[in-house]
């Protein structure tokens, strides 16, 4: 220990609480004082409740004869469900890429400048917004009763289950996601725009070249969170008889009166893609924020390759370069 | 009816402002603002904030449109076109071309931050004035080179410091090869430590020959290196001389507190 007398300096006056008394010391010589937490009691409490209640909850509907198991089991991978699986699917898949088609074109129409485009933009969004996704799927399996012929041919041949509920699908959600590409636009400051526009853009070519691109990275994960939303909105095409999962888990019930066991295989289904969805969902934002540029993961760990991979994938698909 | 009258008034004046009237709203910005900037002069333009002299500029390449009055860019006209006594505003396409020799760096530097620094300075000869890519890089790194960045053309704008950010700002401007350089408020936003390395880069374009306008709050970078002082107050020139009559011997009171307190 340096002799604290024979120092040139005036000793400092340290609060005595500072002091390290002698059984304070830590086992290694000036090593660090070290601090534990406070130990969370409370947690461990709660824990040991949820998991009990968990295993008699479930302890208590395995053995529910009202219940059957086997049927939902039975019932599980059966061809018929599987097809519904692939119809939602496919519906939520095609209705979220048209509705994200529709909602460039509407939010850049809410966004002009000439204000009559503006203001049919946002009626639309007011619209589609506004009427519940349930009667648009309603109307549009309806549609045969204002427009009997479409383009020659029987509406109700031409627009089956299955279009109707694509075509509301797309058309709903296309307003909710006006919105958030509209926000995302809003989000890239203006000065972007006068930069751009300095160097001679014209301004639509400032917002499709240096604003849209990025916009990006704003827009992502909220459509993460709209993807999720139609996964599970493709059930209201049931109602229209759309061939999704729950159509047809409906059919077979209908059948053969066995109902919970065969929701249970809709509820089960439906949280597996919500959960792979979500996964997905996790990932690609990870991704988005290691890779965005200037984040200290970036440029040093994983690498200038990465920014630019996403980049070209995400802004070159959209926008040639 | 009177025929317009031939655009530039003597072939060396690079920016005439003639009675610019600009409304905010019910805020009279601009209230008949006269500039003359000739050919390689460097003018800047002091004033306290709110004095109009952000809106002068942005009248200048038409990022703001005027209400009143002639601007005209090496003798051209810029957003207007004049038609029996009155100003009509151009189409979009026009406006863009003229600013295309008009540099502008801002206060908030507005790199394009989804590009490098190679790429943002690169991205006006390529997209713009159609230069082959290759040709547009070489010289891109001499500018970069030339701001004192050479070895940050593969950097994001949220990699660099705000300093940095604005050296490779002037060097995307410079890469369009302006005939008027136009800085708004350059150091404005920086940290104290940072703003010399801006004004240093300032300072070689203005060893270049480049016509600059300034507007700045660095009296000292006025006094040593703009020809000429333009001192504005409430949307009004209120002086306009040689840098350092204006700055030591300053005609209006009102320049005179100002100089006080900025010092």
């Amino acid at each position: 220990m340096p002799d604290i007398t024979q120092s040139p300096l005036p000793t400092p006056t340290i609060p005595s609480h500072f002091i390290r008394r002698t059984g304070d010391e830590p086992p290694v010589q000036d090593a660090p004082i070290r601090a534990k937490r406070r130990p969370q009691y409370g947690q461990i409490v709660t824990g040991f409740v949820a998991i009990a209640l968990l295993v008699l909850f479930i302890q208590s509907q395995a053995q529910n004869p009202n219940m059957e198991w086997s049927v939902t089991w039975e019932y599980m991978f059966n061809p018929v469900v599987l097809q519904g699986v692939g119809v939602t699917i496919q519906l939520a898949i095609f209705a979220m890429l048209i509705s994200i088609v529709l909602a460039f074109g509407i939010a850049l129409m809410i966004q002009s400048t000439n204000k009559v485009v503006s203001v049919i933009g946002r009626a639309y969004v007011w619209f589609f917004r506004g009427v519940p996704m349930l009667v648009q799927v309603l109307l549009w399996f309806n549609l045969a009763v204002l427009f009997p012929v479409i383009l020659g041919q029987d509406t109700n041949t031409l627009i089956s289950g299955f279009t109707a509920g694509l075509i509301a699908l797309s058309l709903a959600e296309s307003g909710y996601m006006a919105e958030i590409i509209r926000g995302g636009i809003i989000s890239v400051p203006t000065g972007q725009t006068d930069a751009g526009v300095s160097l001679g853009l014209t301004r639509s070519q400032a917002l499709a070249r240096i604003v849209l691109p990025q916009s990006i990275r704003v827009i992502i994960p909220p459509t993460g969170n709209q993807f999720i939303g139609m996964l599970k909105a493709t059930s209201l095409v049931s109602v229209i008889g759309g061939s999704d999962l729950l159509t047809r888990v409906q059919l077979i019930y209908g059948q053969n009166f066995k109902i919970l066991p065969l929701l249970i295989v809709g509820v089960l289904w439906y949280l597996i893609l919500v959960t792979i969805a979500g996964t997905g969902q996790h990932f690609l934002e990870r991704r988005l924020n290691a890779s965005q540029p200037g984040s200290r993961r970036s440029a040093k760990t994983t690498g200038t390759a990465t920014t630019t991979n996403i980049r070209t994938i995400i802004g070159g698909a959209l926008w040639r370069k | 009816m009177a025929q317009v009258a031939p655009a530039g008034t003597s072939t060396d004046t690079m920016l005439r402002i003639d009675g610019v009237h600009k409304w905010l709203g019910h805020n009279h910005v601009l209230r008949g603002v006269d500039i003359e900037v000739r050919t390689g002069e460097i003018v800047c333009i002091l004033g306290p904030s709110g004095s109009g002299k952000s809106t002068l500029l942005r009248c200048i390449n038409h990022l703001d449109p005027v209400d009143g009055g002639v601007i005209e860019v090496n003798g051209e006209r810029v957003g207007y076109q004049l038609h029996d006594g009155q100003l009509y505003e151009q189409s979009e396409r026009r406006v863009a071309k003229a600013r295309q020799h008009i540099g502008m760096v801002f206060q908030h530097f507005n790199l394009f931050g989804h590009m490098t620094a190679l790429d943002n300075v690169t991205y006006g000869p390529v997209r713009i004035l159609g230069r082959p890519r290759k040709e547009a890089v070489a010289s891109a790194r001499q500018l970069l080179a030339k701001v004192g960045l050479a070895d940050k053309d593969d950097s994001y704008p949220s990699q660099l410091s705000g300093g940095q950010q604005q050296r490779v700002a002037i060097a995307r401007a410079l890469a369009m090869e302006p005939r008027l350089m136009m800085f708004d408020e350059p150091t404005s936003a920086l940290d104290p430590e940072l703003v010399g390395e801006v004004l240093q880069t300032m300072r070689q374009v203005a060893e270049e020959g480049m016509t600059m306008i300034v507007v700045t709050h660095e009296v000292g970078f006025a006094r040593e290196v703009a020809d000429r002082v333009v001192f504005m107050d409430q949307g009004r020139v209120l002086e306009d001389g040689p840098a350092r009559k204006v700055l030591d011997d300053p005609q209006h009171e009102r320049t005179a507190s100002f100089l006080r307190r900025v010092h």
